[in-house]
């Protein structure tokens, strides 16, 4: 094992070693926090402290399976023994040690049984999110939803099943009334938590009580970057750590290695405007960089052109059509870039589309993070499981396809890739072949599954970015509506939605794009066609203002004028 | 439409053809509809789609199809980016579908043109072999700067950086329209493999630049067998690598164009304005070669340097090669005589003095024996084949129908 705090600043180096007490980190964007958990850890086995005594708790799986992995490269074999998950997933271990046989409802499900209560599917996702806030925020509801959580519980209950928060709340329930499965009996002797700031009322309370017999917690995380309280977190958690866990310690870390100086000074600007926070310096180490480009383009369409433009301009000709029309003398110099040093950055999935079609027509590779899979989702594949076995069998294939197509809402562009599919099992009776495909499509919904030798660009939303990074960030529909987000049916938080507009910029370490559309056409209505509010919190010097004229595009739709 | 390749390829005198692009939801469709299998891992055109029109009798023949793609890799190896283009032939519709949707999960198959993947090269030669025993990759246009496995721009200096432990699964690259066989005679890592000649066309009538010969069945085993051993591979016909843009090197602004030896002598710099040269694909091989001009090794294949007829029958007539009287002539030329490769190649130029004229006769004749006058290309610029030396033409009496 290397000396756990080689190559650490000052900051980080009193995170890793200040194991006696409590401790609050206050950690920004881009200051080292993975690596300072994973030496904390290191310290702490260094001190004498088995690894099954510890827990970190990660924010998602994926990044939990980061952690491990990091933890595995530098602590060796022994790391496997430390517990790292999130906290939904150690809440499942505690429920299952304690002999409660734990059968977790889907999102479908949910939304179904709060169909039948509520009458419509709308309501019925509300119901749903505000059924989870209420679990988390642990807040007395108001008499209506009072009811309707009754209503509901009693559903699952019936049927044997939890949700998500369930558990949360349940295994904190249990600790409280003292039933701690012999297992878990005073484990941990100490908690790392990662993502404080998005910690729920519920989840301090399960932690809370883990901490209980004498243990320590390390709460890591960025009031900056708290971005779920719509779900129940509440940064308050953070800011006020030492009401909850007297005698904590604060280290906050300051040096950002990720971004260039423009980027972190930008961004910084921005969500200096939010009151609720604490006031950090974040520096950045890095060189100065180039200014951040703010874009305006005439509508959606263009905003996708622009970016594809961009990303060609940096990766080279990806085609001899494209070296054809190159206009100087093509480069050949160096390049070390990779279609996945790029993303998209979006406050919503709906924005996705316009990007999905640029990228397909351009052939550049490209992966959608989250939100519904390129082939329709759930909903396709749902629709194809209920056609299954409303179809007769004996047809043909081509007039059992044509049946399924008759029945059906199925866009174009999936159908045509679902006849493919189909043709790799037509060998099987249509009616097999339909169920194998049903197969593979479950295969390209799930957000995790991707597969890890493509390189391609990153598209998702504002949300989904959290704990990423990329060379080259583009955030779209930087504008009024949009960012800060007007169209909820509850009220929206503008501190919240700066805080978010925030982590989208700190995702990029070179470069990083704010466009902007003059016109936008979404969830059936015009957008504002203005700029967000956010653009003018960054100082001028910092950002290069360009804009797209309207209908410059020239016939064969490649170049575009830049600059009108 | 498989109906105009079908056309063409008989007009070219070509008997296997490539579908290209099967990974095309589209394109695949068409495929499936319009050819049936002929039995032996290779497809022809339904009765139904087959027009006589077109077609003179004496090019008539029976045309098959392999299927075939061609896949564009763009991704980080080693520190660098890397383009390489790669063609893909499979047996049967099965194995095309598995391949599509095993690429499809990776990235977007739906564009026109060619597929861009951000995958390993390596990893779509594990992909391909996964989905077939029988299907075959085949590094595309081996040495074109852009999108080569030896690229200059984004390409690696030997076939193992690129393809790793898999290497030994490469039986063959395509020379393509930018080398020819004994540039690739200078490199004795490619002894191992086979060098085939096939060419992209953008339309059917510029399939058959180039072509592969073999001497086996018409099946989709027995030439994939020939390929990876070369028995019965008896030869290739080449383009003039010289007429590639990026043959030799140069700076076209400034219309100075060096061979390698040349643009060392200048230190890789213009010699008119002092800006970098652009490094074209005899340089490239140069570097990487570890023998001299002219090496020929042992199992080397005979190979033959073609020039399009219709090329051939616009300097002959001193007219351009797109005009009406060259398409006309060639046309009727095809009628007499014969499909396009059996009068580059085979027919006795005295039958081709009788159908069209001396001239054409003696430039035929001319080009069988490489007997050409080469202006290789350079930064962008194409390069040009003449036959006949300016003024010679006119000096000939140009006799012909098509003056």
């Amino acid at each position: 094992m290397n000396d756990v705090t080689d190559g650490l600043n000052a900051s980080q180096r009193r995170a890793v070693v200040e194991t006696e007490g409590h401790l609050l980190v206050a950690a920004g964007p881009g200051t080292g926090k993975t690596m300072t958990i994973v030496r904390r850890c290191a310290h702490l086995l260094g001190q004498g402290v088995g690894p099954e005594e510890i827990l970190a708790v990660t924010f998602t799986n994926r990044a939990a399976r980061e952690m491990r992995e990091r933890m595995r490269a530098f602590l060796g074999p022994e790391a496997a023994r430390v517990f790292v998950a999130t906290l939904h997933l150690l809440g499942l271990k505690i429920m299952r040690a304690a002999g409660a046989a734990v059968r977790l409802c889907t999102r479908d499900e949910q939304v179904r049984f709060l169909r039948s209560v509520t009458g419509s599917s709308r309501a019925a996702q509300l119901a749903a999110e505000r059924i989870s806030r209420v679990k988390n925020l642990l807040e007395a509801p108001d008499a209506e939803t009072a009811r309707l959580v009754e209503a509901y519980q009693g559903l699952l209950q019936a049927q044997g099943l939890c949700d998500f928060d369930d558990l949360i709340a349940i295994p904190a329930r249990m600790l409280e009334t003292g039933r701690v499965p012999a297992a878990y009996a005073g484990r941990f002797q100490h908690i790392i938590v990662d993502e404080y700031q998005d910690i729920s009322p519920v989840q301090q309370k399960l932690l809370g009580q883990l901490v209980g017999g004498g243990a320590r917690i390390c709460a890591v995380g960025d009031p900056d970057q708290a971005i779920y309280a719509f779900r129940g977190a509440d940064v308050r958690n953070f800011l006020f750590f030492g009401k909850a866990f007297p005698g904590a310690g604060t280290v906050a870390l300051k040096e950002n290695y990720r971004s260039t100086g423009m980027i972190v000074k930008a961004a910084c600007s921005v969500v200096g405007n939010n009151r609720q926070r604490i006031e950090k310096e974040l520096c950045a180490v890095r060189e100065e960089g180039t200014p951040i480009v703010v874009r305006s383009v005439p509508d959606e369409r263009a905003e996708a052109e622009t970016v594809v433009l961009e990303i060609e301009a940096r990766m080279g000709p990806s085609s001899h059509f494209m070296l054809d029309r190159a206009k100087t003398s093509v480069d050949f110099s160096e390049r070390s870039c990779s279609f996945a040093d790029f993303a998209v950055l979006y406050r919503t999935n709906a924005q996705a589309r316009a990007f999905r079609e640029a990228f397909t027509e351009r052939g550049i590779p490209f992966q959608v993070v989250g939100g519904k899979g390129p082939f329709g989702g759930r909903a396709l594949i749902e629709e194809l499981r209920g056609q299954l076995d409303t179809l007769p069998d004996h047809q043909g294939m081509d007039a059992f396809w044509r049946g399924l197509r008759e029945k059906g809402s199925f866009p174009d562009e999936d159908w045509g890739f679902l006849r493919n599919l189909a043709l790799a099992y037509q060998d099987l009776s249509p009616r097999d072949a339909l169920a194998e495909v049903i197969n593979e499509l479950m295969l390209f919904t799930t957000a995790d599954v991707f597969d890890a030798r493509a390189e391609a660009v990153a598209l998702m939303t504002l949300h989904a970015a959290k704990g990423l990074e990329f060379k080259c960030v583009f955030v779209a529909g930087v504008e009024e509506g949009l960012i800060p987000f007007t169209f909820a049916a509850e009220g929206s938080d503008i501190e919240e939605e700066r805080r978010l507009f925030f982590v989208g910029m700190t995702r990029a370490r070179d470069e990083l794009f704010l466009l902007h559309a003059r016109r936008r056409f979404l969830y059936g209505r015009q957008g504002s066609g203005l700029p967000s509010p956010f653009l003018a919190e960054i100082p001028r010097q910092l950002m290069r203002q360009e804009r797209v004229a309207d209908g410059v595009k020239k016939k064969g739709g490649t170049q575009m004028g830049l600059f009108s | 439409m498989p109906e105009g390749i079908w056309k063409w390829a008989q007009l070219k005198g070509i008997t296997v053809v490539g579908t290209g692009d099967f990974t095309h939801p589209a394109w695949f469709k068409e495929l499936t509809e319009k050819l049936e299998p002929s039995g032996n891992g290779l497809f022809q055109l339904k009765r139904a789609y087959r027009s006589g029109e077109g077609v003179p009798v004496s090019c008539r023949a029976e045309v098959f199809f392999l299927l075939s793609v061609e896949i564009s890799c763009i991704y980080r190896k080693n520190g660098r980016t890397r383009k390489v283009h790669c063609l893909i032939l499979v047996p049967d519709l099965g194995s095309a579908a598995k391949l599509s949707l095993a690429l499809s999960r990776i990235g977007n198959i739906v564009s026109d043109g060619r597929p861009i993947l951000g995958l390993d090269a390596r990893e779509l030669l594990k992909i391909t072999l996964d989905v077939s025993p029988d299907a075959l990759l085949i590094p595309a246009h081996a040495w074109t700067p852009h999108f080569s496995v030896f690229g200059a721009a984004s390409g690696f200096d030997s076939m193992e950086e690129c393809f790793d432990d898999l290497t030994t699964h490469i039986y063959a690259i395509e020379t393509g329209l930018s080398s020819d066989p004994p540039m690739n005679w200078r490199l004795s890592a490619l002894d191992r493999v086979s060098l085939v000649s096939n060419s992209d066309a953008h339309s059917p009538a510029k399939i058959g630049r180039e072509a592969n010969l073999f001497g086996t069945d018409i099946a989709y085993g027995a030439i994939i067998g020939a390929v990876k051993t070369r028995r019965a591979f008896l030869g290739t016909v080449e383009f003039f690598p010289e007429e590639g843009k990026y043959h030799y090197d140069g700076h076209r602004q400034c219309s100075v164009s060096c061979s390698p030896r040349e643009t060392v002598g200048h230190h890789y710099l213009c010699p008119a304005c002092g800006k970098r040269l652009t490094i074209g694909v005899a340089h490239r091989v140069e570097l990487l070669s570890d023998r001299n001009e002219g090496f020929r090794p042992g199992a080397a294949l005979p190979f033959r340097s073609a020039v399009p007829l219709t090329e051939i029958l616009a300097e002959v007539g001193g007219v351009g090669g797109a005009s009406k009287m060259v398409q006309d002539e060639y046309m009727r030329l095809l009628a007499v005589l014969g499909n396009e490769f059996s009068i580059l190649l085979e027919v006795p130029l005295a039958d081709i003095e009788r159908a069209a004229s001396p001239l054409a006769a003696e430039a035929i004749g001319r080009m069988r024996r490489g007997k050409v006058h080469v202006r290789p290309g350079y930064d962008g610029e194409y390069g040009r084949i003449k036959i006949f030396e300016n003024g010679e033409r006119a000096e000939r009496g140009g006799q012909g129908r098509l003056l």
